[in-house]
């Protein structure tokens, strides 16, 4: 009898794992993030490790497909644009609610625009609504004027009008941005700048919201049962957990522990790759470069940013060094934007350029500014900020340009703070430096090199230049402004303001179970309609 | 013994005030400010930011409001994580830091006395000589090394522990572990050294003269004299082990303090340099002070006139 229990014990065991088996699994993942992001208020913030909670806490008028990346209409059903490009209005979606469960109106996008004008909210992206909002610049200057002089209007509950300062065709990009995402008045009356500190407070409008807030540890999302398209959720919960040393995280997702990971340790990327470990690789809108001061000796030379580009062997550099997944760069702008099917950068030259060193002709360059066989050339300084990866590539690019120019190079590196400061008054010769597009238009990248502009930190001056970039910002048609961006870029590039090594590429860590996730090419992780797959 | 405790706790005011200064000074003194982030911000916010956090303020009117909160235990907003206090850090982050530390300690304390005891007692035999192998060990391999060996074997290949967090009561073992290394190896080596200094005096030779039996010579006579140097060396260990290693923590992923200060310095978050530091000297501080409180109990012999 006794052996008849335990048998039938043992049965019963076994059904009730089988059928634990076949149920769906939980819709739950954690995944991993490197850093702490320095604040979540959408209105605030411009640090990208916000990223992961921004966009998928909060949604703007327009929003990227999780199928292909391209812009489709988020909160805002349908919008249209004046003929003289100037203002562009929004029709919202019937029903709209916070995920507290109140309305939510065209109003909150006025009231969301006029905080970050307010300079007390210390919005590090506001230079966004400056640049193009008509009024903007006044008001911000001067918040006494009234709001009613700023181009950002809702004329009723939903409806929401932009009236801009000039046309910039790239307008409906730069309204993807983060920024321009409402936040909820009612909470920040309430709480001050401390309601993003709360899950309770923490009031937002996207697929998923705040369920916990766990100082320096973790957020945890939940699935947000009055955003508009609650159908398409499945994701149930999302823990981002923060585990900064990348040994740790790894072993935890190859443990199983996490789910997912926002970096990979270098030094393993091959072998994760090579044993399909679930490696993400997604392009990215933006470009890993080099600044050169073009306005310091001898780098006013072009002759001589010539002769540094061509010594550089990007292949060695990317393969062996980085060991990433990129494509090696020969201009600053990257690949990306694409109208009527063509992507600007199809025509590009490769400007004397290619994957491998051109030693010979470098040497040619660099005798034809004046400096045969680097005879007469000064030391030059090649800074960079400390961080692992960076020191290795500056390493391998000292060794590469010194052999193949016969030249003296110092390497330096300090904090970020430090660095940076110097890179922006341009104390340095060479710089480590990049660029990921805040958005996906060329302008992002061709502002960079206009005469003047606050994040020109190479000094390159071009007359030409700066009145073609300054005619496309203006353009209304966007397939002519594509051709006079594309002049643009060809006249910069062929002048080496910078030293671009390869195009980045979003890398990340994900299990093969979970399905239906996309990664933005400003490396946002939209899980709006992810799912984990049995 | 009232003269000498108001006396000290004036030091210790002094002493403190005399390490927030220095830290305002020098952490000003380094180039760099807290707002150069990964992307540059216009002139205009740059203005807004230096007006709100009053940076624009003379460095002396700086440092006076800041002590006027301090002496309030108001440390300020944290200049890099908006909408966050250096309170919040502390209040957040010391729970788990003082739990590890707490553990911790005891921990060292179980095995390092013991290890040196039995060490002295054995000396040159082959007990002496595993403890001090390990004591060895234990002092020249850097946590982070030990930390990274335990998550690979217990967590990783036997899957006994967990990998990161300190979510279970598991999650604590390899952190206490890892921390605790170097402490262990340190006080017993003490430990041992000390007990045989001891044990040579002439009052041992005289108690065991006396008859007495050789557990109570070690306990009650050489052991409370041993104990002196440790006891010293204790105020220091449990403010350092209390208030959080950054090594251990980033490694687990705990969420402690650790972090937070170390990460203030690179950021140059002016207001978590300043809280973290002076808590962290106050803490300090009052583990010496307490220690040399805890002489006259040990010792009969020191008096605080």
């Amino acid at each position: 009898m006794k052996k008849f229990l335990s048998l039938l014990m043992c049965a019963v065991m076994l059904m009730t794992m089988v059928s634990l088996a076949s149920a769906d699994p939980a819709q739950e993942i954690v995944y991993a993030l490197s850093n702490e992001p320095d604040g979540i208020d959408p209105g605030v913030t411009n640090n990208s490790f916000a990223s992961p909670i921004l966009e998928n806490a909060f949604e703007g008028l327009v929003a990227y497909s999780t199928e292909n990346g391209s812009l489709i209409p988020g909160e805002a059903e349908s919008w249209t644009i004046s003929e003289d490009g100037l203002t562009y209005t929004f029709t919202l979606r019937e029903g709209l609610k916070w995920s507290d469960g109140t309305d939510h109106t065209a109003q909150d996008y006025v009231y969301a625009m006029k905080r970050i004008l307010d300079p007390n909210t210390e919005a590090k992206y506001v230079d966004f609504l400056l640049g193009y909002v008509a009024g903007a610049e006044a008001y911000y200057a001067d918040n006494s004027i009234g709001f009613d002089t700023v181009g950002v209007a809702a004329p009723d509950d939903r409806t929401v009008v932009f009236t801009l300062a000039a046309p910039a065709p790239y307008w409906i990009d730069i309204l993807s941005m983060w920024t321009f995402r409402p936040v909820q008045e009612a909470t920040i009356a309430a709480n001050g700048e401390r309601w993003t500190a709360a899950a309770d407070t923490y009031v937002s409008n996207g697929p998923f919201r705040m369920a916990e807030i766990n100082l320096g540890e973790s957020f945890v999302l939940e699935k947000n049962p009055y955003y508009y398209d609650a159908d398409a959720v499945k994701l149930e919960k999302i823990t981002f957990r923060f585990i900064s040393d990348l040994g740790t995280s790894l072993m935890a997702y190859e443990n199983g522990d996490i789910d997912g990971m926002s970096s990979i340790p270098t030094t393993d990327m091959a072998r994760l790759k090579a044993e399909d470990k679930g490696v993400v690789v997604s392009p990215s809108y933006g470009t890993v470069y080099y600044d050169i001061n073009n306005a310091k000796e001898p780098f006013d030379n072009v002759l001589v940013r010539k002769a540094f580009n061509l010594a550089v062997d990007r292949l060695a550099i990317i393969e062996d060094v980085v060991q990433t997944e990129a494509e090696p760069a020969y201009s600053f702008m990257a690949p990306g934007y694409v109208v009527n099917g063509e992507d600007l950068m199809d025509t590009a030259s490769d400007n004397g350029l290619s994957e491998e060193a051109d030693v010979e002709a470098a040497r040619e360059a660099l005798a034809e500014a004046g400096y045969p066989n680097g005879e007469g050339f000064p030391e030059i300084t090649l800074s960079y900020y400390s961080n692992e990866t960076v020191g290795k590539v500056v390493e391998a690019l000292a060794r590469q340009l010194q052999d193949a120019l016969n030249i003296k190079i110092k390497i330096s590196n300090a904090d970020w703070a430090v660095y940076y400061d110097d890179i922006i008054a341009g104390n340095y010769d060479i710089g480590a430096m990049g660029w990921s597009g805040d958005y996906v238009h060329p302008m992002t990248f061709l502002a960079l090199f206009v005469t003047g502009d606050v994040n020109n930190n190479v000094f390159y001056s071009n007359e030409e230049y700066d009145a073609l970039v300054k005619q496309a910002a203006n353009m209304t048609d966007a397939a002519e402004a594509f051709q006079v961006m594309r002049q643009a870029e060809a006249i910069a590039a062929a002048e080496y303001p910078v030293l671009p090594l390869y195009y980045k590429a979003n890398t990340m860590l994900m299990n093969q179970k979970v399905a239906g996730f996309f990664v933005t090419t400003s490396n946002g992780l939209l899980l709006k309609t992810a799912y984990v797959a049995e | 013994m009232t003269r000498f405790l108001v006396k000290r706790i004036g030091m210790m005011i002094v002493t403190l005030f005399l390490i927030a200064l220095l830290t305002f000074v020098l952490m000003h003194a380094v180039p760099g400010g807290p707002f150069t982030s990964d992307k540059q911000v216009s002139k205009a916010v740059m203005d807004a930011l230096n007006e709100k956090y009053k940076l624009n303020d003379p460095l002396w009117k700086q440092f006076l409001d800041y002590m006027r909160g301090l002496v309030r235990f108001d440390l300020g907003p944290s200049f890099k994580y908006q909408g966050k206090t250096v309170n919040d850090f502390i209040s957040n982050g010391l729970p788990y830091s003082a739990k590890l530390g707490a553990i911790t300690l005891v921990f060292v304390l179980c095995a390092s006395i013991p290890m040196g005891i039995i060490s002295a007692l054995r000396n040159g035999k082959w007990q002496d000589m595993l403890v001090m192998a390990l004591a060895t060990v234990g002092v020249t391999i850097p946590s982070f090394v030990i930390a990274t060996g335990l998550i690979y074997f217990f967590s990783f290949k036997l899957g006994w522990t967990p990998v990161y967090g300190v979510d279970k009561w598991q999650g604590y073992i390899l952190p206490v572990i890892a921390m605790g290394g170097y402490s262990v190896s340190f006080l017993a080596r003490l430990m041992r050294s000390s007990l045989l200094d001891v044990m040579g005096q002439d009052y041992i030779r005289t108690a065991r003269a006396k008859g007495i039996s050789e557990t109570r010579v070690i306990l009650k006579h050489a052991l409370r004299n041993a104990l002196i140097p440790v006891i010293t060396v204790l105020g220091p260990t449990v403010a350092n082990l209390l208030t959080g290693s950054f090594v251990i923590e980033k490694i687990f992923a705990i969420p402690g303090m650790g972090g937070y200060f170390v990460n203030s310095v690179t950021q140059r978050d002016y207001t978590t340099i300043m809280g973290m530091t002076v808590f962290y000297a106050a803490f300090l501080i009052a583990m010496v002070f307490i220690v040399d409180l805890f002489y006259c109990l040990i010792d009969p012999r020191i008096k605080y006139d």
